[in-house]
């Protein structure tokens, strides 16, 4: 554990910073962007995934392990949101035979 | 000398019966036979009496004043400590005698009167709890456990009026009763509290002993004897809440006699002139009774001379009669309002009960113009009848003179013209009660379908013992004028401090009492020549008749009067509270909220599109414009 | 762990109650539980008020799960256990749909109302107060009589809306509290919030307990719920949610914003006496038995309100005694509410009339029962309302005049509903129509026999709240001279 922070540490802060924000901006880009339900959902856990990272930087720089107990529990969070949303893009394809997002829009007034 | 203390123990008997009475009448009501619950109820009354008597000898052979029996701790809550306790003093013996000897009479009498009624159990039963109520009024030692029987009188008043119940008519003048009683209660209680406040007690012994020390005229005492007096108005039936008593008729007759003319109507008298040292310290509110009183009396006096039904002639003499014994309170002759109370439970007692007879006998009829000629067919009514009107007259040497004379006495000390008036009352008083008692005795009977009888034995026996004590009760109090020694007055005095007055010489006493009897004559001469000679008999109810006629027959529309300025008034408002202010004001508010809430959603959810993307684009934007925000500004 | 007991136990045999099939077994199971509750809040009466239980729940916000009791809280647990065995009793022998369902709903209700009553911390109070109206919402819902839906759902929504505010202030007060956040009374009693805070936090803790109480102008969800509901709700409602108002108030208000309450004493006096006329008023003139009784049942509320935001001696201890007179009262008078329209078909008191010819002993009954909501002495109506009364005179004799009107228009609108239902020519549409049966009398001589025993020898009663009366009119008079300093 001791050997894997400061591994992590021999990395200026700032570079996780402008990955993790790279990584955010993109997959922000592209669940803004795309129409394709499943590279929204990609897209979605590369947020996550950049949180991640910065999480487990900051976590090791801090050396305060309740960071990384955050990205364990999001982890679960975005797994069990994973089975959901393919779930729902099964059922999608199923139904109207597309997985185009803006055929899903009749949740409105 | 006989030592008080260990026989006062026996004084929580006294209400202890009438309530074992009430509770087995009432709880065995349906397997008791025939007149078993008559019976019971009647001996449970006549064994209050009997320690009654027990008591006054023992109280008056010990030379003390009163004795307080603590029975339980009632209410104690901080400072106000309430104990359950019962007070006998002179007074309170007066009244409860009163209560349970005119009471004992009056439920014998009604074994015979209501023998017929399906619901007779019922009826003793609550005979019985009001005679526990009354007893409780005037055994109280505090204000607390007089304000208990207050209420409990009241209640049973209620029940009593609308025995009857299958008539609506009966059940509104129950209601009546109840409502004009409690809204003096209303003031009565505020009484109390400020009792309580300003002595930091209620009970008597401690309020009384406080209060001499207080100066007279002080605000606060007028204020709390103007509201106690609020609450004695409401139950002594004066003006302006008197309307109640004349439509309490309706109960039956036996109640009449015992709850609307011997005892509950007189507690009002009772509490004042329990209370007579804060009325002493009080001109005021004496004044203000001086007035009171002397209206009333004269008032329905006047009323009474166009009634035609004979319940509510008697009704409205007692209204009248409670009117001078409020103008006694008033001039501070505490002990000759009580003692009027006592002979006028005497006669008015016989006079209701021979009412009753009457009516019995006639089958229910209380149209005094269809009755006329029973001095033959009902001798005994008739010879007991007629020294009760002579009573109430006040010729001598019935009671009624000797209680009647003493207030109008008091009067004439006061000032002359409060004496004229006072005797204007008595007179009309004289002229109606023998207009009553011809038509109903003499002349021809013009009812032809009524068999008129005499009544049972069980009914007329308390007739005689009534008009024994109409008779006699008056030399109880024989003035110093007729070389008596006023024994009633010292009596009461070691419990009721009377106003000292200045004396009146025995020359003009004289005077004044052949004036007054003088008149008299004339009135009963005068109804004799209209009503016996004549044979007049007043108009059918249709018939024309002159407009002060009118206005003396309708109670001066009162009534009426009451209706149009309060009912119909209240009525609107709780209609106009409910259908516009409740629902269309604040409700409407309430509502409107709500409404305001939909209109909102219908105009933003224009935004809602159902395009995902858009809904992305949205909270993205809004996420970074929340961060620029917080940098930034 | 009594506490922790008294609360489970409804909750779990509501729990088990679903599973039975038997109509007969679940009403008899849940009057079991209920009993036995109501013994053991007899047990924790006999226990020294150290009984607490209290677990860490939520060290980051501060939360404890904390049962605890004082002299009120007590006397509401009485309340509440007292009165559930009746409100279950009212169910028996009742054609009911769903009948495990409706006395789970009851007991969940029962041990949200004692979770309110017992909590000892603001954050756990606020979840059962609300806990509370999931399941009456149900009852009122599914068992309620005609246009139940919308009824319902404005009850739902008004008295939300005024917890929202609650919460909001709960929250606000939290975060005064110095150093670790906490929840528990305890703390947050001892803060002394800023006066000119307290004036404006007062409204925001205040509309909820109003609301729920309700004191005018709150009050407009009440009639209609009333008499859309069915008994058992209504007995729920009247009897002892009414009094979660009143408790809030006394454990919010006067310990947290005492100058807030000074402040504003007079305006919402002025409130509640207006509430007691007006609800008298319009009694007068109501046709519906029910709504009469919503009526009649707001007045009394509303002169305990006052007595409330009076705040001294005899007041509190009078409106503490009028708690318990009150709930019992209306269970008992809903009951004979259902019984007269079980026999009479009808709520409408111009139909009625001469029912007492065919069940004189009912007649009895419901008399006793309106003496003692009209107060007579000797019953305990007499008791509350007469401390109450002596506690208004202390300020002014004028609300004591205002709040003692109540005596008067009671009397009037009572008799009157008597004399409607009861008095009166035979009536021919009775003739079949029977007199009280046995589980009647289970059900309303225990109530009336300790309506009147209270009026008789209410000492035990009064003993019971008085060191808690004292504390909290001590809280109260140790505000009055901060505030009298400060600029109006």
């Amino acid at each position: 554990m001791k050997e894997l922070s400061s591994a992590i540490q021999l990395i200026p802060l700032e570079n996780y910073i402008f990955l993790s924000v790279a990584l955010f901006s993109i997959g922000m880009m592209g669940v803004l962007f795309r129409r394709n339900t499943i590279a929204i959902l990609m897209c979605l856990e590369l947020m996550f995934n950049s949180v991640n990272l910065l999480l487990t930087a900051f976590s090791a720089y801090h050396s305060d392990p309740s960071g990384q107990v955050f990205v364990f529990f999001i982890m679960i969070v975005a797994a069990a949101e994973v089975a959901v949303g393919l779930s729902i893009v099964v059922m999608m394809k199923r139904n109207v035979d597309s997985i185009d997002i803006n055929l899903l829009n009749r949740l409105k007034w | 000398m006989v030592a008080l203390i260990p026989y006062i123990t026996l004084a929580w008997l006294v209400p202890a019966f009438p309530l074992v009475g009430f509770l087995i009448t009432s709880l065995a009501k349906n397997k008791l036979k025939h007149n078993q619950a008559g019976i019971i109820a009647s001996t449970m009354v006549a064994l209050s009496f009997i320690t009654s008597v027990f008591l006054f000898f023992i109280l008056n052979s010990s030379g003390q004043d009163s004795a307080t029996l603590t029975l339980f701790n009632w209410v104690s809550a901080g400072d106000l400590k309430i104990p359950f306790a019962l007070l006998i003093d002179h007074l309170s013996l007066v009244m409860m005698l009163i209560i349970t000897g005119i009471g004992a009479l009056i439920h014998i009498y009604s074994i015979g009167y209501m023998r017929d009624d399906e619901r007779v159990n019922s009826f003793f039963a609550q005979m019985n709890l009001f005679t526990f109520s009354m007893l409780l009024l005037v055994m109280g030692a505090n204000y607390l456990i007089l304000f208990i029987g207050w209420e409990g009188v009241g209640f049973c008043s209620y029940l009593l009026i609308g025995f009857w119940f299958k008539n609506p008519a009966f059940n509104y003048a129950a209601r009546k009763a109840f409502v004009m009683n409690r809204i003096g209660d209303l003031g009565f209680i505020l009484g109390i509290i400020l009792l309580f406040f300003t002595f930091k007690s209620v009970s008597f012994n401690e309020v009384f002993s406080q209060a001499a020390t207080l100066q007279s005229g002080a605000p606060i005492l007028t204020l709390i004897t103007l509201l106690l007096l609020v609450g004695a108005v409401g139950k002594s039936a004066q003006i302006p809440l008197f309307t109640w008593l004349p439509d309490a008729m309706a109960g039956p007759t036996p109640v009449s006699a015992l709850i609307h003319a011997a005892t509950m109507v007189t507690a009002g008298i009772y509490m004042i002139a329990r209370s007579s040292i804060l009325y002493n310290l009080a001109p005021i509110t004496s004044n203000v009774m001086i007035i009171l009183g002397l209206t009333t009396a004269i008032i329905t006096a006047i009323v009474g001379l166009r009634q035609n039904d004979i319940k509510k002639v008697l009704a409205y003499s007692t209204v009248s009669q409670l009117g001078y014994m409020f103008l006694a309170l008033g001039l501070g002759a505490y002990s000759a309002a009580i003692f009027h109370v006592t002979t006028h439970a005497f006669f008015k007692a016989l006079l209701f009960l021979g009412a009753g007879s009457i009516i019995h006998a006639m089958g229910g009829e209380q149209d005094i113009r269809k009755m006329g000629g029973l001095r033959s067919k009902m001798p005994i009514t008739f010879l007991t009848f007629l020294i009760a009107t002579l009573a109430i007259s006040g010729i001598p040497p019935f009671s009624g003179f000797f209680s009647k004379d003493l207030i109008l006495t008091k009067a004439f000390e006061i000032s002359p013209w409060l004496y004229a008036l006072a005797l204007g009352g008595a007179l009309i008083t004289c002229f109606y009660m023998f207009r009553l008692f011809y038509l109903v005795f003499f002349g021809n009977q013009r009812l032809s379908s009524a068999h008129p009888h005499e009544s049972p034995r069980v009914m007329t026996v308390p007739l005689m013992v009534l008009s024994v004590l109409s008779l006699f009760g008056g030399f109880l109090n024989i003035p110093a004028l007729f070389g008596g020694d006023s024994g009633f007055e010292n009596f009461l005095h070691k419990a009721v401090t009377s106003k000292e007055s200045g004396e009146i010489s025995s020359a003009t006493e004289v005077g004044l009492i052949i004036v007054s009897l003088s008149l008299l004559g004339i009135i009963i001469v005068l109804a004799y020549r209209t009503y016996v000679k004549k044979s007049t008999v007043p108009a059918a109810d249709g018939a024309p008749s002159s407009l002060i006629a009118r206005i003396v027959a309708n109670k001066f529309y009162l009534d009426e009067i009451f209706a149009a300025l309060i009912e119909k008034p209240f009525g609107r408002l709780s209609d106009f509270l409910f259908k516009s202010v409740e629902v269309k004001v604040l409700d409407s508010a309430v509502d409107g909220v709500g409404t305001l809430t939909s209109r909102l959603g219908s105009l933003v959810r224009r935004l809602q599109q159902g395009n995902i993307s858009f809904y992305l684009f949205a909270m993205v934007a809004g996420i970074l414009l929340f961060i620029i925000f917080i940098l930034f500004v | 762990m009594i506490l922790l007991i008294i609360l489970l136990l409804p909750l779990v045999t509501g729990l088990g109650i679903l599973f039975l099939r038997n109509a007969c077994t679940v009403r008899i199971v849940a009057l079991t539980s209920t009993i036995v509750n109501l013994l053991l809040t007899f047990v924790v009466m006999g226990s020294s008020p150290a009984a607490t239980f209290s677990v860490e729940w939520n060290n980051l916000m501060g939360i404890s799960f904390s049962l605890g009791f004082d002299g009120i809280s007590l006397l509401m647990l009485l309340l509440t256990n007292l009165l559930f065995p009746f409100i279950i009793l009212a169910g028996f022998k009742r054609e009911q749909n769903q009948i495990s369902v409706l006395n789970f709903l009851i007991l969940l209700t029962q041990a949200a109302l004692i979770g309110v009553f017992l909590s000892q911390n603001a954050f756990l109070f606020y979840i059962f107060w609300e806990l509370t109206l999931i399941p009456i919402y149900f009852i009122l819902l599914l068992w309620g009589g005609e246009n139940s839906r919308a009824v319902t759902l404005k009850f739902f929504i008004y008295t939300l809306a005024g917890s929202l505010f609650l919460l909001i202030g709960i929250i606000y007060i939290v975060q005064l509290t110095p150093g670790v956040h906490s929840t528990d009374f305890s703390v947050l009693n001892q803060l002394h919030i800023p006066a000119a805070t307290q004036i404006w936090l007062f409204w925001v803790l205040f509309i909820a307990f109003a609301i729920k109480m309700p004191i005018f102008p709150f009050h407009t969800w009440q009639p209609n719920t009333y008499t859309m509901a069915s008994t058992q709700g209504v007995m729920i409602l009247g009897g002892v949610m009414t009094k979660m108002g009143i408790y809030g108030a006394l454990r919010f208000l006067f310990p947290m914003v005492p100058q807030g309450v000074l402040y504003w004493q007079n305006i919402v006096l002025v409130m509640c006496l207006i509430g007691v006329v007006y609800a008298s008023v319009i009694a007068f003139r109501q046709t519906n038995l029910k709504r009469l009784i919503a009526f009649s049942s707001m007045a009394h509320i509303s002169l305990m309100a006052a007595a409330l935001f009076i705040y001294n001696y005899y007041a509190a201890q009078g409106l503490l005694f009028q708690v318990l007179t009150h709930g019992l009262t209306v269970v008992a008078l809903f009951y004979m509410v259902q019984l007269i329209q079980d026999k009479t078909k009808t709520l409408e008191l111009p139909q009625m009339g001469g029912l007492k010819h065919a069940a004189p002993k009912m007649a009895i009954l419901l008399l006793m029962i309106l003496l003692v909501s009209v107060a007579l002495p000797f019953t305990a109506g007499f008791i509350g309302e007469f401390l109450i009364i002596i506690g208004l005179a202390k300020q002014s004799i004028w609300v004591a005049l205002f709040g003692g009107t109540t005596m008067i228009l009671g009397a009037i609108y009572m008799l009157y509903a008597y004399q409607r239902i009861m008095l009166g020519d035979k009536n021919a549409s009775l003739k079949n129509t029977t007199d009280l049966v046995r589980l009647d009398y289970w059900m309303l001589i225990p109530l009336i026999a300790i309506l009147f025993i209270l009026g008789i020898y209410p000492q035990p009663i009064l003993n019971l709240v008085e060191v808690s009366a004292n504390t909290m009119q001590n809280l109260l008079t140790s505000a009055t001279g901060i505030v009298t300093a400060m600029p109006h």
